[in-house]
């Protein structure tokens, strides 16, 4: 039993860091109805831009924090804006949005791994502490810190999207484009705003990784299949969704590990991505909308 | 040393341009959304190392990569008939990092991460293939018989079907086509080349492991397309040896190894964003990517 209860918490740890790089992937994606999987590479990016100015320039720690997730939401600005809203004029269609996101993915992949060496890295800003055991399941404090900055920063992105009035016409946008903008709402602003804020999000997702595992170049890629396998297990317009998805995501692939090798962990989630795709692919809590042919 | 060289890269051209025309006449000529090619080539280069591991001929390995490649060609575009747009997208983007999952994580047959190696040099009708100049005739035979055979499809009443269905899939279901027999063969034509191409590409090497069809890979085979044009084979041969060439700028200048790779990739992801945002039907594209 208490192998059960260790892989559950263990679940919920990497379900909220996929939760907190597929929110920001879901509300992108909502808002600008295009598949970013350069989001991926703004995650590791967060880490790698905190390892540079924590531990290479030696800023005290909240100042790097706070520089890197500055930094990472003008990343997710400057790919909007020189990207894919350039491509969007050109009339460019999804699937091509899709490749440059891909290409962009595979460049910021590569610029790591020049910049800063194929090696892991690690921020060490906290010693190691041993765990606690809580119900036969060991956790650490840090363990405990994500979990708890992930609910928080979720429940106010939830918040935020129900109750500003920028929220508001962010939800407009993804409902219904052309009657946001007919309304006097300007899609680009929103999309701009939404590369901002789901791009800050994912820098802190990169700092929470960057401190409790290595940073790694292709950690982007190994995040962002995560961050759209919750999406679309939850629905993939719905960041609420995205969000219970991405648990499920976490909680499955490693309560598999019960009946399947450990290496398979990623197998299970692709498993789950396809299973959702085919059979489901508006997810839990999705619309019915431009799946598939009516 | 330089003329060995010059025979790996144009080897590399030979066997990328089965690639290359193979995905094009899926996504450019029948605007089928795929990004899953690369496990196709991957399926066959597996099919073909274990078979020729196992002591089997190389004709085997070579025509059951196709066989097992075109397989699952069908089985990809029958579990995504329902999708479209963004979803089939990333139902093929899923079912490549599923194939890539599995060549890593299935030990017992693939090694996994250790990879194949000592993989049979290519042997046919007891005349074997030793140096890389016979090889190199060997791969450009082939891959003009398989061009030639393409563009045979292409041009035939079944390739103008194909075209209609990336135009006017409603039109076609009106007249009574079945658009999805149209799709599905297809699919497995152009997985069935991907396939042998494959395995052309794993006994050249003589060694493969996952990595070798992952994602960097995907990005290499989408810029030829895409930098050649949509839905022309001109483009896609052409483009073949215009990609396979640019990195070569990179060695004016001396890179150490370690970095000559990301930057080969670096090159690439920037002509294929490039191209895109300036000139996003290619060289000689006809239509655009749907």
């Amino acid at each position: 039993m208490a192998i059960i209860g260790q892989l559950f918490v263990n679940g919920l740890i990497a379900g909220s860091i996929y939760a907190l790089v597929a929110s920001g992937f879901s509300l992108i994606y909502a808002t600008n109805r295009f598949m970013h999987f350069a989001h991926g590479a703004t995650v590791a990016i967060g880490g790698y831009l905190l390892f540079a100015l924590f531990n290479l320039l030696g800023l005290p720690f909240f100042l790097a924090a706070l520089g890197t997730i500055v930094l990472t939401a003008l990343f997710g600005l400057g790919m909007n804006r020189l990207i894919y809203i350039p491509l969007q004029r050109r009339k460019g269609s999804n699937i091509v949005l899709l490749i440059a996101s891909l290409a962009l993915l595979t460049l910021f992949n590569n610029v790591i791994m020049i910049a800063f060496g194929p090696g892991v890295k690690s921020i060490g800003w906290l010693e190691t502490k041993t765990g606690m055991s809580i119900g036969g399941a060991i956790i650490t404090p840090l363990q405990i810190w994500i979990v708890a900055i992930s609910v928080v920063l979720m429940i106010l992105l939830h918040l935020f999207m129900k109750k500003t009035k920028l929220g508001r016409d962010m939800r407009a946008v993804a409902d219904n484009k052309e009657l946001a903008s007919i309304a006097g709402i300007n899609p680009i602003k929103i999309s701009d705003y939404s590369f901002m804020i789901g791009s800050a999000i994912a820098g802190i997702a990169g700092i929470l990784i960057g401190l409790e595992q290595n940073l790694f170049p292709t950690m982007s890629t190994m995040l962002i299949i995560k961050g759209f396998t919750g999406a679309v297990v939850g629905g993939i317009t719905s960041v609420p969704g995205a969000v219970v998805g991405s648990y499920v995501v976490g909680v499955v692939e490693n309560i598999g590990i019960l009946w399947l090798p450990s290496g398979y962990k990623d197998a299970i989630s692709f498993g789950l991505l396809f299973a959702f795709l085919l059979w489901k692919p508006t997810g839990i809590f999705g619309l019915n909308k431009g799946v598939k042919d009516a | 040393m330089l003329e060995n060289y010059v025979i790996h890269i144009l080897i590399l051209i030979c066997i990328y341009s089965i690639y290359s025309v193979s995905y094009n006449l899926a996504l450019g000529y029948t605007g089928l959304i795929n990004l899953a090619h690369i496990s196709f080539i991957g399926i066959g280069a597996y099919t073909s190392a274990l078979l020729l591991r196992s002591g089997m001929p190389f004709i085997v390995g070579f025509l059951f990569a196709g066989i097992v490649a075109s397989f699952f060609g069908f089985f990809l575009v029958y579990s995504t008939r329902k999708l479209k747009g963004d979803y089939l997208a990333l139902a093929t983007l899923g079912f490549a990092f599923v194939t890539y999952s599995i060549l890593l994580n299935w030990t017992q047959l693939t090694r996994g991460a250790l990879g194949l190696p000592g993989i049979g040099k290519p042997a046919f009708l007891g005349l074997s293939i030793g140096s890389n100049l016979e090889m190199l005739v060997l791969v450009f035979v082939v891959a003009v018989v398989c061009i030639v055979i393409m563009s045979r499809i292409i041009k035939s009443g079944f390739g103008r079907l194909m075209e209609a269905v990336r135009d006017d899939e409603i039109g076609l279901l009106v007249l009574g086509k079945d658009t999805f027999a149209i799709k599905a063969k297809a699919m497995m034509i152009s997985a069935f080349f991907a396939g042998i191409a494959g395995s052309l590409f794993a006994s050249y090497i003589s060694y493969i492991d996952p990595g070798t069809f992952y994602l960097s890979e995907l990005i290499l085979i989408l810029t030829i397309v895409i930098v050649g044009g949509a839905a022309s084979i001109r483009g896609s041969i052409v483009g073949t040896i215009v990609v396979l060439l640019i990195p070569e700028v990179l060695r004016l200048f001396a890179l150490p190894t370690s970095i000559l790779g990301p930057a080969r990739l670096i090159v690439y992801a920037l002509v294929l964003i490039g191209i895109l945002l300036y000139r996003p039907r290619g060289m000689y594209g006809r239509v655009d990517l749907v």
